[in-house]
């Protein structure tokens, strides 16, 4: 029988000393999860408004280019932290959440999310502002992001009901 | 028994809430928008606080960016209202004696009137501190505790399903 190195990964993980910390501690998880949704607030409404600055809402007036680099520091900072708090709850049950289809589906959404929306956001940053023309693609590209990290939310509270 | 609990429980034992409270898939996808739709409100409301702060989009009048981006964060509001009166009805028995929930309400209340003591004041003048670096300690004050009220509004509303006595 071939072992599935991520499941081995996993059972690994909550015998390392954050596993059983996060496991065992009564308050850890609720903290940690109480960063993810504050760095959410944060990470989200910078998300938004880098999308919105995509369909001419929000922010304008302002070149593209200064919205994407301006709130650069917002996304990519909050994204870490999503991760980072999310990881961390991740320890309390590390093999529990291996065999939870709503997390795989999260994770898989997140990378696809990070990959299509820091292309965008970066590419458009590096961008000069005479150059810059409101296009349908910017447009397009806008709107797949925003289905993208609302269902990376989604599956994210359906980690709980399945 | 006060007032409050007797319309607290009166409105527990309606139709309409305990139908949201002991469906399926009611009650999780009202929390679902309200939980996601944090960002819209409060996401918005931080850009702008961190404007104020001097922190980002310097180079752009205070003014401007708050013609900008509070329409959105309205909208934001509206749709946290909505379903957090929805949520509030379902639970309402429960919440009454839920500290997390009181706390909750409490902080709202401020997290109004901090912005209106805000703009009704300092940011009536806000043409002369529009751009620069030079933010009134006023204008700052309001941002920090604007920062601070919202995340406590987001940790109270977490801590309610934590202290929820059955």
């Amino acid at each position: 029988m071939r072992t599935n190195s991520l499941l081995v990964f996993c059972r690994w993980l909550a015998t390392t000393h954050l596993g059983i910390a996060m496991r065992d501690s009564t308050w850890a998880f609720a903290i940690v999860e109480i960063g993810h949704l504050l760095a959410l607030a944060v990470f989200g409404g910078a998300i938004l408004l880098v999308d919105l600055r995509f369909f001419n809402l929000g922010f304008r007036t302002q070149p593209i280019s200064r919205v994407a680099r301006e709130l650069l520091p917002l996304t990519v900072g909050g994204g870490v932290a999503m991760f980072v708090s999310g990881f961390l709850m991740m320890t309390n049950g590390p093999v529990r959440y291996y065999y939870n289809p709503a997390f795989r589906l999260k994770l898989i959404l997140f990378a696809v999310a990070v990959a299509f929306h820091f292309t965008l956001q970066i590419l458009t940053a590096r961008g000069r502002p005479e150059r810059e023309h409101s296009s349908a693609w910017l447009r397009i590209g806008a709107a797949v992001s925003l289905v993208l990290w609302l269902s990376v939310g989604v599956a994210g509270r359906a980690i709980g009901y399945v | 028994m006060p007032v409050a609990l007797e319309i607290c429980r009166w409105i527990y034992a309606t139709r309409f809430s305990t139908a949201i409270r002991e469906s399926v898939w009611l009650f999780p996808i009202i929390e679902s928008i309200h939980v996601l739709s944090i960002t819209v409100l409060a996401g918005t409301i931080a850009v702008f606080d961190l404007r104020l702060l001097g922190v980002l989009m310097k180079r752009d009048p205070v003014s401007t960016i708050a013609r900008q981006v509070l329409p959105w964060t309205w909208a934001g509001f509206v749709v946290m209202l909505v379903t957090g009166t929805l949520l509030s009805i379902a639970e309402a028995a429960t919440n009454y004696y839920n500290p997390a929930f009181r706390i909750k309400l409490i902080l709202l209340v401020l997290a109004g009137l901090n912005p209106l003591i805000f703009h009704t004041s300092i940011f009536r003048r806000v043409e002369s501190w529009d751009v620069g670096t030079a933010i009134p300690i006023r204008a700052r004050a309001a941002a920090v505790i604007s920062l601070g009220l919202w995340s406590g509004i987001i940790v109270a509303g977490r801590m309610i399903a934590y202290l929820e006595k059955p």
